[in-house]
């Protein structure tokens, strides 16, 4: 009996993983999209108040979504060895900034679109597309989430809209500084345009 | 099983019984299972405790995590050591990693492979990149730009066109003309393009989307009065495929070329311009007018445009809003962007 139980879990162990593999990427970036996008199509938050809230239930949202470190290493690429640690904790944080303030203002302009996950597809080992096509009257846009497994969840590291990859399209505008310029520039010019 | 059965005075009860337990023992692992299997799949306590500890202290309080990996002292170094404890496993040669999350990188920790053309420095940081790194990510795309100090000037020149010509009509158009009516307008020059779309995909070897597209011209001029209405979508489902020329010669083999900004048209390539001129040739509008390119045909290029601008403002705002340096992003965008619709659509 024991035998048997402990063969059927051996068994059933070695099925889960993949299993496990294959349901969890979609299953959590939906999630969290969808907990989002209850926040902005809440009734009660209206007005100024009503936005700040959203813009704090987003921000919460996004932390537990976003793996900003890998998403800074994979927008600076080789470029992130050249930075010392100092530079590299500051570019994250500003980094971080950059985006909250870009993408804050279009999230909570979201109103009636459509959002619907389609499929994910492996990448390596440890990365997997979640793909998403987002609806907007006779528009459709598709929408993918590059995610990476860490630990037990999956973390955002790349959005591709369109086939335009975010982190590609910073990471070609850095390496345009960078190419001629020290690493404290770029952060100069992160800091600048955060305002910070 | 079978022995414990002539044992036992019920037999049928007790298996039963012990099977329950046993089920109820594998559903309980079943949901321990992710966990287990989270990076490795070799089930081991040690890593149980070092991922719970994580688990509990990284995601809430992401930044109490980061002082931990400053000091080195945190689990990922404990991972790291692990990770060396394991290398009978074939996953794990190939995965490294790092043993602090602000540590050095390598190529393929951040997905960086073969070198593009805008590499200009430490061609040899790039060149040693393992081999499977080819298929963990795609080389990034790139685009040569010899002419950039023209195509910087041509930048500058589309923006304020935007700003100060194609914003403010498109506005003025969107207040006087209502919603329905655009949309109106939209439909019938969408409709009016096809045959671009029709040839194209045959081109691009797509016959069944070209034949997508004949039945989309065909429904809408008829049952949708001259293409006002894009009826083929909205009743009939059939949604066709876009398709141009710069994207046929780019499906044939042909590279862009080098970044290209048109004065009025925008980012484009050598390979996207020619493109631009068969397909304008394709365009049934381009007869209206007596030469190929003049106040007529261009005229009805001009609305086209305003009226399909009037739906997007905001969109090329947003767009420069999120770049640091909008020239070099606007050039990526454009590249990655049309070589998606080569590559993948």
């Amino acid at each position: 009996m024991r035998k048997v139980l402990a063969g059927l879990m051996i068994f059933i162990i070695s099925m889960i993983p993949l299993h496990a593999f294959a349901a969890s990427a979609l299953d959590m970036v939906k999630t969290n999209a969808n907990s989002v996008l209850d926040v902005l199509r809440d009734p009660k938050l209206k007005g100024d108040a009503g936005k700040k809230v959203k813009e704090q239930k987003i921000e919460a949202a996004a932390e537990k979504l976003f793996d900003y470190v890998e998403l800074s290493k994979r927008t600076l690429g080789l470029n992130w060895n050249r930075l010392s640690m100092d530079q590299r904790k500051e570019f994250v944080e500003l980094f971080k900034t950059l985006l909250r303030n870009t993408y804050i203002d279009r999230i909570t302009a979201y109103t009636n679109e459509k959002v619907e996950f389609t499929k994910e597809m492996q990448l390596t080992e440890t990365t997997t597309e979640v793909q998403s096509v987002v609806t907007k009257g006779n528009t459709t846009v598709p929408i993918n989430y590059r995610v990476i497994k860490k630990g037990n969840d999956w973390m955002v590291y790349d959005v591709v809209i369109e086939g335009v990859s975010l982190i590609s399209n910073y990471r070609t505008q850095f390496r345009d500084i960078l190419g001629s310029n020290p690493p404290q520039v770029l952060i100069d010019t992160l800091r600048k345009r955060v305002g910070k | 099983m079978s022995r414990r059965r002539s044992a036992a005075g019920q037999p049928r009860r007790r298996i039963s019984l012990r099977t329950m337990g046993g089920l109820c023992l594998t559903m309980a692992f079943l949901l321990c299972c992710p966990l287990l299997h989270a990076e490795e799949g070799i089930p081991e306590l040690g890593k149980i405790t070092i991922r719970d500890l994580q688990d509990t202290g990284d995601r809430p309080a992401s930044r109490a995590a980061y002082t931990m990996a400053a000091g080195n002292t945190s689990w990922r170094g404990l991972q790291a050591t692990e990770g060396e404890r394991e290398n009978f496993s074939t996953f794990a040669a190939a995965r490294q990693t790092p043993p602090d999350e602000y540590g050095d990188v390598t190529a393929k920790d951040v997905g960086e492979a073969v070198p593009g053309a805008a590499a200009k420095e430490s061609a040899d940081e790039y060149g040693d990149v393992a081999p499977d790194s080819a298929t963990a990510a795609k080389p990034q795309v790139q685009i040569a730009d010899p002419l950039r100090p023209f195509n910087v000037a041509m930048f500058h020149f589309n923006d304020k066109l935007y700003f100060w010509m194609w914003k403010p009509a498109a506005t003025g158009y969107k207040y006087v003309m209502p919603q329905p009516f655009r949309q109106l307008f939209s439909n019938f020059y969408r409709n009016l393009t096809a045959p671009v779309r029709i040839l194209n995909n045959l081109f691009q070897g797509k016959p069944g989307y070209a034949g997508e597209e004949l039945a989309k011209l065909l429904i809408n001029s008829t049952v949708g009065v001259g293409g006002l209405r894009n009826c083929a979508e909205e009743c009939f489902g059939i949604k066709g495929r876009n398709a141009d020329f710069g994207q046929t010669l780019g499906k044939w083999g042909l590279g862009p070329g080098f970044y290209l900004v048109l004065p009025f048209l925008g980012p484009s390539s050598p390979r996207d311009g020619f493109g631009f001129l068969v397909d304008w040739a394709l365009r049934p509008q381009t007869y209206v007018g007596t030469e190929f390119f003049d106040y007529q045909n261009v005229g009805l290029f001009v609305h086209e445009k305003i009226n399909s601008t009037s739906f997007r403002i905001g969109e090329y705002e947003a767009l420069k809003k999120a770049a640091v340096d909008p020239y070099v992003s606007m050039r990526d965008i454009y590249i990655q962007y049309r070589t998606d619709l080569i590559e993948n659509r």
